[in-house]
C-alpha cells in the first residue's frame, strides 16, 4: 500500500538531482535534513535555466508533443508538506505555482471540507482519532480524472483534428478534438471531463469541463467542484521535457483560480538490451482491487461526493 | 440515347444496347467473386481502396460500432427479456467446443447473472470488447495502432514494431497484440490471455491458451468487415471463425464518452445501506 507513493518519491529524486548513484528504493533516513521535495518552485528555478526553445512539427505542421512522458508531480499532498510526516510523506514542495505561496485558494467553508478530508483518511499525522473514518482517497478505486491523471505520465499521440493521451495506469485515456466541437449538455457529468484543444503557438491549451467532482487532487483530501473549469498548457521546452500547467477555476470553492505546474520527463525508448522499453502493457487496475475495495468499505468509509456550497 | 422513347430497336441495335449490360453483368459478377475471396465484402459492395496516411498504411481511424446483438450471444439467439433476438456471427454458427467443454458452456449460461466477468466489470478480453454496445476509436501510429474503447476506458494497443510477443505465458485480460498489414487488412495475433473473460452473455468461453486472429478490412468509408478467428485447443475441437461488420459512427457530434462500469457499480456498492 505504501509502496507505490515510496517509488514515486524515489523517481522524484532521481529525476531532479542528477546524482545517478541515488538509491532507487526510497529510505526516509537518507531524506537530507530541512531538504524540501523539489515542486513548482524548483521547476520555476529549472526552466529559468533552459535555453529558449522551438518544438519541432509534426507533418500537420503541429508543435509536436508526441511521446511518452512520465509525471513528476506527488500524488500525495499537493500543497507544501512542512516536515517529515510519515514515509510516504517526507517534506516537500507545493506543486502550486500560483498563488506564490504554494497554497490552495479555498474558500474557508472549502477548506474546512478539506480539512476533514484529511481528518477523516484515520492517517496519525492528521488524525485525532484515526479510527474515525469518512473518505478514502477515490483514486484507490482505479479512477482518475483532470488534472490529478498528469500526475502518472502518459503516452501522447497527434492526429490532424485529436490529441490523445494514454495513460499505462488504469488504461486511462482522453481524447482531445481540436475543431471546438460543442459539448453536450452540462448536466452531462464524467470523471474524465470533456476537454476541447488548441495550439497557442508552441502551446497546446486543453480546456476541460464537464467534470463530476468526485476525483481528488491528492490522496491528501484537496479537491476541486464539478462545476471546475480545467485549463491545461503543455509546451516542449527541451527535446526530452514538457512544462505542463493546470489551471483551476472553481470560483464555487475557491476564492481565486490556482496554477499546478510541474515538468514532465520522455521516458527511455526501446534499445536492443530491452527491445520492449517503450511498450505499455496492461494494468488492470479493478480487477486485482476487490479485497482492498471490500477492505474500504468495510473500515466505514463513505463514497466520496463533492461537497455543495453553503446557501449564501 | 438518341432514341425518342417507345421506339422500336432493330436487331443489331439491340445488341448493341444488351452489350455493354451484359460487359457490366460480368464485371459485376467478377468484383463479386473476387471480394468473396478477398475481402468478402457483401454483394452489393463494390471494391474499396481506403485511403492511406502519411506512413503509407491504410487509414482505418475514426469511431466505430457494431450494429449487431454478439455481446448477448455469438450464435443465432431468439428474444427474451432485455435480450434483443438476433442472427449469430459465427461462421456456421456452431462453436465446436470438446464434449467436457460444453457442459461447463451451459453452466455458464445457467449461471450467467453471478458467473459472467461483466457483472464485475472486468476488462472484457478479445474479442468480446468489440461486440460490448459502445463505440471505439481507432487511433494510427506508424508502429502501432491504439484502439480506444468507451467501455470501462479499455486501451487495446497493437504492437507493429517488429518484437514478437514476449517471452509467456502472461495472463493479461485484454492479452498481447502484435498487428500486420496483408493489403488493406490490418492482422491482429493476440496471445496470452487469462482465463476469466468469456466471448459474451450467454457463457461463451475459452481457457488461457486462447489464440485471437482478427481482420480488420475496410469495405466502404463506412463499414469495415471484421473476421476472427478463434483457437483454443484446450476448449475446443478445432479453430473456428467469427465475421462481423463494423460501421463507423458518423453522427455530427459523435465523440468517445465514457461508461465507467466499476465505478458506478462501487458507488451503488457504497451508498446502497
Amino acid at each position: 500500500m505504501y509502496l507505490r507513493p515510496m517509488i514515486g518519491a524515489a523517481c522524484l529524486v532521481l529525476a531532479f538531482t542528477s546524482a545517478a548513484a541515488a538509491q532507487a528504493i526510497f529510505n526516509p533516513k537518507d531524506w537530507p535534513e530541512g531538504k524540501f521535495g523539489p515542486g513548482a518552485k524548483a521547476w520555476a528555478a529549472e526552466r529559468e535555466k533552459l535555453p529558449p526553445f522551438t518544438a519541432p512539427r509534426t507533418a500537420d505542421g503541429q508543435p509536436n508533443l508526441q511521446g511518452r512522458w512520465g509525471g513528476t508531480w506527488s500524488g500525495d499532498d499537493i500543497e507544501l508538506i512542512p516536515t517529515f510526516l510519515d514515509v510516504t510523506t517526507p517534506p516537500w514542495e507545493s506543486w502550486v505555482s500560483d498563488p506564490a505561496d504554494g497554497k490552495l485558494p479555498y474558500k474557508d467553508w472549502a477548506r474546512a471540507e478539506r480539512d476533514a478530508h484529511r481528518e477523516g483518511l484515520g492517517r496519525e499525522v492528521w488524525s485525532k482519532d484515526p479510527s474515525k473514518h469518512l473518505y478514502y482517497d477515490p483514486q484507490a478505486y482505479c479512477m482518475k480524472s483532470v488534472p490529478r491523471y498528469s500526475q502518472r505520465g502518459y503516452e501522447l499521440v497527434q492526429t490532424k483534428d485529436t490529441v490523445i493521451m494514454m495513460l499505462n495506469w488504469g488504461h486511462i485515456y482522453r481524447v482531445i478534438p481540436l475543431d471546438n466541437r460543442p459539448r453536450p449538455a452540462s448536466d452531462v457529468r464524467l470523471w474524465i471531463g470533456t476537454a476541447r484543444g488548441h495550439f497557442d503557438g508552441d502551446t497546446l491549451v486543453i480546456e476541460t469541463t464537464n467534470l463530476n467532482g468526485k476525483m481528488w487532487l491528492d490522496s491528501a483530501g484537496n479537491f476541486i467542484g464539478p462545476n471546475a473549469k480545467v485549463t491545461e498548457r503543455i509546451r516542449l521546452v527541451a527535446p526530452n521535457m514538457l512544462d505542463y500547467s493546470a489551471t483551476v477555476d472553481d470560483p464555487e470553492m475557491f476564492t481565486r483560480p490556482f496554477t499546478l505546474r510541474a515538468p514532465q520527463r520522455r521516458q527511455r525508448a526501446a534499445d536492443a538490451k530491452d527491445p520492449y522499453a517503450a511498450e505499455s502493457w496492461e494494468h488492470a487496475c479493478h480487477e486485482g482491487n476487490g479485497e482492498h475495495e471490500q477492505q474500504i468499505l468495510h473500515l466505514g468509509f463513505k463514497w466520496y461526493l463533492p461537497p455543495t456550497p453553503p446557501a449564501k | 440515347m438518341g432514341t425518342t422513347p417507345g421506339t422500336r430497336l432493330t436487331q443489331p441495335q439491340r445488341f448493341r444496347r444488351v452489350l455493354p449490360i451484359v460487359f457490366l453483368m460480368a464485371c459485376v459478377a467478377g468484383v463479386f467473386v473476387t471480394s468473396l475471396a478477398y475481402a468478402q465484402a457483401p454483394a452489393n459492395m463494390p471494391p474499396y481502396t481506403p485511403p492511406k496516411l502519411a506512413s503509407g498504411q491504410p487509414d482505418i481511424q475514426g469511431i466505430w460500432q457494431v450494429l449487431d446483438t454478439a455481446a448477448w450471444d455469438l450464435q443465432d439467439h431468439g428474444a427474451s427479456l432485455g435480450v434483443p433476438a438476433g442472427r449469430g456471427v459465427v461462421v456456421g454458427n456452431e462453436i465446436p467446443y470438446k464434449p467436457e467443454a460444453l457442459a461447463k458452456k451451459k453452466e455458464n449460461a445457467a449461471k450467467h447473472a453471478t458467473l459472467d466477468p461483466e457483472s464485475k466489470c472486468y476488462l472484457s478480453g478479445v474479442p468480446r470488447i468489440t461486440f460490448m454496445p459502445f463505440p471505439f476509436q481507432i487511433v494510427q501510429q506508424n508502429d502501432k495502432v491504439n484502439i480506444l474503447y468507451e467501455y470501462n476506458h479499455t486501451i487495446r494497443q497493437i504492437y507493429m514494431n517488429g518484437n514478437p510477443h514476449p517471452e509467456g505465458h502472461i495472463d493479461w485480460w485484454m492479452g498481447d497484440s502484435r498487428g500486420r498489414w496483408e493489403g488493406n487488412t490490418l492482422v491482429v495475433d493476440s496471445v496470452d490471455f487469462g482465463e476469466e473473460t468469456w466471448f459474451d452473455r450467454a457463457g461463451n468461453y475459452h481457457s488461457d491458451e486462447l489464440h485471437v486472429v482478427e481482420r480488420y478490412t475496410p469495405i466502404s468509408p463506412y463499414h469495415m468487415r471484421y473476421d476472427v478467428t478463434i483457437e483454443d485447443p484446450k476448449v475446443f475441437a478445432r479453430p473456428w471463425n467469427i465475421s462481423a461488420t463494423l460501421y463507423r459512427r458518423i453522427d455530427a457530434n459523435v465523440e468517445l464518452l465514457e461508461y465507467e462500469c466499476y465505478a458506478y457499480q462501487l458507488e451503488d456498492q457504497f451508498t446502497r445501506k
